[in-house]
This record gives structure tokens, sequence and C-alpha cells, in this order.
């Protein structure tokens, strides 16, 4: 399975919020770090 | 994602925004982020783009999702990866944090 390597080039995408609107790992470029969590499930 | 929470601003004092991505549809994600009153973007994912892109590994014979973490910082750079090896495999906040304060204090001209 692929995984990202340090030091690399995040790739981007756009996925809607819960809300419907867009969002895109771009959107934060030069603005904000990003903190990208992949949950393991709501319990 | 209660963990995150409790230490929600330390995480705006540095400059991160936070990100949750999940296979849930939006119905789910709305209904936690309502109960719980989470600050973070809720992604929901259900066709798995984002979770395959990124490799969110998934044990086939135990129920569930490994829990994964990513920092990208402002250039769009991968400056941290922790896939998890088990659902409670997740990294601390304070090793999180220790990242990104180190990312902006290179930032800061000396």
């Amino acid at each position: 399975m692929a995984k990202v390597t340090l030091n690399t080039s995040a790739p981007d995408f756009t996925l809607s919020n819960f809300e419907g609107q867009p969002i895109s790992l771009a959107d934060f470029r030069g603005k904000k770090h990003v903190l990208l969590v992949f949950n393991r499930g709501f319990v | 994602m209660a963990q995150l929470r409790q230490d929600y601003i330390k995480f705006e004092e540095e400059d991160t925004v936070i990100l949750v991505v999940g296979p849930e549809n939006e119905t789910a994600f709305a209904k936690y982020w309502g109960r719980h009153n989470l600050p973070f973007i809720g992604l929901p994912d259900p066709k798995h783009r984002v979770l395959k892109l990124y490799g969110q590994e998934i044990k086939l014979f135990k129920f569930g999702r490994m829990p994964a973490m990513v920092i990208i910082d402002m250039q769009g750079m991968v400056r941290f990866v922790h896939y998890g090896h088990s659902m409670s495999d997740i990294p601390e906040n304070s090793d999180v944090l220790v990242t990104l304060k180190k990312l902006n204090a290179e930032r800061k001209p000396a």
C-alpha cells in the first residue's frame, strides 16, 4: 500500500467537509501547517 | 480525538489546522461533531480517496482501520508521518507539538 514519505511533497486532495464545503490541502499552502488525522472510526 | 480536542488551542498557537479524515459519511461526521463539539475540520471520505492516497493501514482480520497522522508544513511538504500498528497507537500531542514548534522555529529567521 502506498505511504507518504518524509520530506516529499504531500499529495494534494479535495474533499467536501460534512457541511458540503470543498476543502483542499492546497488551501492552506503558505498559511497554515496541517495536521492530517486519519481517524480509526467513531465510537 | 478527545486528546486532540484538549490541546486544540496549542495547535492553533503553532499555526496549525487539524483535518480529520474518516471513511464515515457526512451524516455520521455531523452527528459526531455535534455530540462532541469538535473544533476541527471533518472530512468524510466514504470513497476512501484520501485514505488510499495516504495509505491508512487496514487490518483485514480485525475490525477497523489503524490510526495515522501526517504533518504537512506550509510549503506542502510532509514533515511527520505516523502509521499506527494498533488501534491505540497514536502519537502523544506533546510529540506532535514538538515537531510543529521545530517547523515554526525554522521558519522564523534566527
